[in-house]
């Protein structure tokens, strides 16, 4: 039986009482429940988060689909350390290549830990230790001799709160090119123009581009941050939940950029907005206190999840 | 399902809570802050802008029966008087003047002693180039040649003469002046030169270098250059002699109504009426339209921004004095900046944030502690006599070259020892270097430290160097007082300031911009230059404004290290290299005190305290000013318009 933390019992008076969930009858979209797919047969089980908040070793749930993938990002036992605290517990995570992975899970839980242990964003993090193995396209990325600055051009990221550099919005795009010494006048204007069309926002300022970014509403500025993210033609392209910041227009068009986006990149994308990680991502993966909990393709996971912990999560029932 | 919940009771007694009581503490002490700081002002502000404000000239009959002109200064009442039931006994100083005759210039005459007072229109006040003013009346313009003196105008006529007689006086003394400074100095340099060369020359010889025959040779042209300019300053003498010549044939009467003394000529010549081209300026103050008056006033403040001091500087201008101040500052913040925000970013961007770190941060705002005139003995000892001796005459006590040789050996290994555990500590860029690597690195930093420790000792005993301006000796050309070493003096006194606001201004970049720019694959370097450092650059600016203003404020490590009474030689210049590192100059900070406390005279330096610390101010103002829309312009270019 699952034993919620005071503070969201007294929170959600529903969870005061154990909770059965019914998964017979249990849908979690609109729509006539007797379309829907069965739950798998099996005994609603919470030992699950039981077990994760007991400390106990458990092991994730991998959906079969994901195997007939060609993955990019791969971790096995991935451990993270800040100081003593332990931030990731034993992650084991195949990103496929030219999709969009969702990492959802409550505040907390190592998302963008994860996230940013990919292009060793951590690193600047004093005290910070790994364990365990990530391999990017199959190099190991926190071997001795890797460069973490090529890693680094080889991911882009984006952040949750946009944070454009104090320069012209056309410096702000050229800046990872700049970094890698471009010089030619041309070669940098095409690489602007080619990333701002990717970010949807060329129209939008393609005749202020010698203004600051700084003048630029939210919304733009995220847009220009992702088009910095894609300027220099990453393999992987890292969003810590890029939209949370946003209104609801901005969002719209930054989930449509992610789509259009998700056909040359291996995109992975933390979020909070179930609706949107439903809408954007081939991929979910479900994470709880720093481990892996269940991970499938988006559909499945959202519709017929095999951990009811998943569906509890999913439905808003905790988190 | 029933709830019971305990009422809250909030008081509303609380006295914090009621009528803001701090609001008006905070509003008191800010108000006596500014209060004190705008008297403070106020006064400069106030008698900075009226000393040179012209002021009526009084004619007095005193009960002595004597008659005499003078500027009433400022009336103080007198203390006690013989009369308890009368109005308070007061007495007035009075600016009289005419040095030569009275001994001092100026005198309190108490009310008491004046018979009458009128303010008589054809008064004049003449400041002349020395001996202070002269109060008294136009009489004459004289031509004089020999005992023969031929009377050109008097009176009205004279008065209306006079500017036009005046402006050629001065045109006179201008070329007199640009003859002995310009050619006659230019001429001493060349000799100076010329005996330079020989004494090298000299020099060579003792150490071998040079064989006698070419000593002679050496001696020989000095001989004949010597004879050249010799001839050449005769012919300057001799145009000087004959412009000055007929430039003491025009003369000037200005008499005293008391004892008919008249402005003379020097104070040992009595007699003689004083040459035109001796007059500064003749106000005669009484007459004077308020516009009139308004041209004095600016004239008098242009004389004081534009020429250079007379009369043990309680007279003139104080245009070195400027110059020296603004080259000091200008110097100083270009040497502080760069040092302290290189050491800022070390110490806040690379230096392992730990025990170290803080201990340094420590000792460095310590220093702030450290009373300035320390600086100043410490500028003096190291940077004058040490640092200026070695490049004068070189190291005072070299070593034997064996033992030299040895300790260059010893650099030698310290610098390859280094230099190999720098390969070892190596990684590629952006790979993280491994525990063993970091180990390496930490004793590179500490071998590059000893290394240079021991260059530094190799230099400062090398037997093989003899200073650059060996032949100058005993004569100090770097190794004394100097704008170069007043201008390191400071930045050492101000490194502290730059230091923590760099360090405070880098810390405040926010995490977000770093993460960023190393998210496109920026390495620490380029973000630091790149993101980092443009940010920081309004805090730096405040550094800078902060080390400026102490900068030109300060006087006490200038005494020793570099600012003087008066210079013969401005620090800023028309020849090259126009700035003058190695001379002493003139500072505003030190003028002020050398006025204040060091004059003979101090009545008659009091006006000129009042302006130059007017000056003073202005100029930090200025500077600041400047600094601050600097820093203003930056930060603009980081306000976001998006929330
Ligand atoms: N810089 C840090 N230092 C120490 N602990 C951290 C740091 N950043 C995150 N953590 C901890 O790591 C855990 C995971 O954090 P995070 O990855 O930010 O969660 P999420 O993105 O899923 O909300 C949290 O418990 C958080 O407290
Ligand atoms: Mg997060």
């Amino acid at each position: 039986m699952i034993r919620f933390p005071s503070s969201l019992r007294n929170r959600f008076p529903a969870l005061k009482e154990p909770v059965v969930v019914d998964a017979q009858s249990k849908s979690w979209q609109n729509g006539s429940p007797n379309d829907e797919p069965p739950f798998p047969a099996r005994t609603p089980s919470y030992d699950v988060l039981e077990a994760i908040r007991a400390g106990q070793p458990v092991k994730a749930t991998i959906h079969e689909a994901l195997d007939g993938e060609d993955h990019c990002v791969v971790s096995r036992d991935f451990r993270l350390f800040y100081g003593d605290s332990q931030a990731l517990f034993d992650i084991s995570m195949r990103v496929p290549r030219g999709r969009v992975t969702a990492l959802i899970g409550p505040s907390g839980c190592g998302k963008s830990t994860f996230l940013r242990s990919v292009n060793r964003l951590n690193d600047l993090i004093e005290g910070v230790r790994v364990e365990g193995e990530l391999t990017m396209n199959g190099r190991p990325v926190y071997d001795p001799d890797v460069d973490v600055i090529d890693l680094r051009k080889r991911t882009g990221m984006v952040f949750q709160k946009s944070n454009p550099f104090p320069m012209s919005i056309f410096e702000n795009v050229v800046y990872p090119l700049r970094i890698d010494g471009e010089r030619r006048r041309k070669v940098l204007a095409e690489a602007c123009e080619r990333a701002l069309q990717g970010a949807a926002i060329w129209d939008e300022v393609k005749d202020r581009l010698n203004e600051s970014a700084l003048g630029m509403s939210g919304g733009q500025q995220q847009r220009l941050c992702i088009a910095r993210a894609i300027a220099a033609e990453p393999e992987v392209l890292l969003m810590d939940e890029p939209c949370s910041a946003l209104d609801p227009i901005a969002t719209g068009k930054i989930e449509e950029l992610i789509h259009e986006i998700s056909q040359r990149y291996t995109v992975l994308i933390v979020t909070h907005n179930m609706q949107q990680a439903a809408r954007v991502s081939d991929y979910t993966a479900f994470m709880y206190l720093g481990r892996l909990v269940e991970m499938g393709p988006t559909g499945d996971l959202f519709q017929t999840p095999r951990l009811p912990e998943t569906e509890q999560y999913i439905t808003g029932r905790f988190g | 399902m029933t709830t019971t919940t305990t009422p809250i009771m909030r008081r509303r007694g609380s006295r914090g809570g009621r009528g803001e009581p701090m609001v008006w503490v905070s509003l008191l002490a800010l108000g006596s802050c500014v209060a004190m700081i705008v008297a403070l002002i106020a006064l400069i502000v106030g008698q900075g802008f009226s000393t040179f404000w012209p002021r009526p000239i009084e004619e007095l009959t005193l009960t002595s029966g004597e008659i005499l002109l003078g500027v009433p200064v400022r009336t103080e009442s007198a203390g006690e008087t013989d009369n308890p039931d009368g109005p308070p006994a007061r007495r007035t100083l009075f600016r009289v003047g005419n040095k030569e005759i009275t001994g001092q210039p100026f005198r309190w005459i108490p009310e008491s002693e004046i018979v009458s007072s009128t303010l008589p229109t054809d008064a004049v006040l003449v400041e002349r180039t020395a001996w202070g003013v002269w109060l008294g009346r136009l009489e004459q313009i004289l031509e004089v040649s020999g005992d023969e003196r031929t009377v050109v105008a008097e009176g009205d006529v004279a008065w209306a003469q006079l500017p036009a007689a005046l402006k050629a006086a001065r045109h006179r003394a201008r070329e007199i002046e640009s003859l002995r400074e310009g050619d006659v100095g230019e001429i001493n340099a060349k000799l100076e030169s010329a005996r330079l060369k020989f004494r090298v020359a000299q020099l060579r010889h003792e150490d071998g270098d040079l064989s006698d025959e070419q000593l002679k040779r050496a001696e020989q042209t000095l001989a004949e250059r010597s004879t050249e300019l010799q001839a050449e300053y005769d012919g300057i003498r001799a145009r000087i002699d004959e412009l000055d010549r007929e430039d003491s044939r025009s003369r000037v009467v200005f008499r005293e109504p008391g004892s008919g003394a008249i402005s003379p000529l020097s104070s040992n010549q009595l007699d003689e009426p004083m040459r035109l081209t001796q007059v500064v300026r003749v106000v005669r103050t009484n007459n004077l339209s308020l516009a009139g008056r308004l041209g004095v006033y600016c004239s008098r403040w242009w004389e004081f921004l534009s020429t250079g001091p007379r009369e043990a500087n309680t007279e003139g201008g104080v245009l070195p004095v400027i110059l020296g101040t603004v080259a000091l500052t200008m110097l100083l913040s270009v040497i502080v900046v760069p040092l302290g925000a290189v050491a800022a970013v070390y110490l806040r961007e690379y230096a392992h944030q730990g025990f170290m770190t803080s201990a340094v941060r420590i000792a460095v705002n310590n220093l702030a502690g450290v009373p300035s005139i320390v600086y100043g003995v410490f500028g003096l000892g190291f940077f004058c006599y040490s640092v200026g001796g070695w490049i004068d005459t070189g190291p005072r006590a070299p070593m034997s070259t064996g033992s030299w040789w040895t300790l260059a050996a010893g650099a030698g290994v310290a610098l390859a020892g280094t230099i190999t555990l720098m390969m070892s500590a190596r990684t590629a860029p952006g790979v993280v270097p491994s525990g063993r690597q970091r180990t390496y690195g930490m004793l590179a930093k500490v071998g590059w430290l000893s290394v240079a420790l021991l260059v530094m000792a190799l230099l400062a005993t090398t037997p093989y160097f003899k200073g650059f301006y060996r032949a100058m000796a005993p004569t100090p050309k770097f190794g004394a007082k100097g704008l170069l070493w007043s201008a390191l003096t400071l930045a050492l006194l101000t490194l502290p300031v730059v230091i923590v606001a760099t360090e405070e201004a880098i810390a405040a970049v926010p995490r977000s911009m770093r993460e960023a720019s190393a998210g496109c694959g920026a390495s620490k370097w380029q973000t630091i230059q790149r993101i980092v450092l443009p940010r920081a650059a309004p805090g730096m600016m405040t550094g800078m404004i902060l080390a400026m203003a102490r900068g030109a404020g300060e006087v006490a490590p200038l005494m020793l290290v570099g600012a003087v009474k008066q210079t013969s030689d401005s620090v800023i210049s028309a020849e090259p290299p126009f700035v003058h590192l190695d001379r002493p100059f003139m500072h505003l900070g030190f003028h002020i005190y050398d006025l204040g406390f060091q004059s003979p005279d101090s009545e008659a330096a009091r006006p000129t305290v009042w302006t130059t610390t007017l000056l003073l101010i202005v100029i930090v103002l200025m500077l600041n000013t400047t600094a601050i829309l600097l820093r203003g312009r930056l930060r603009r270019r980081f306000r976001t318009g998006a929330f």
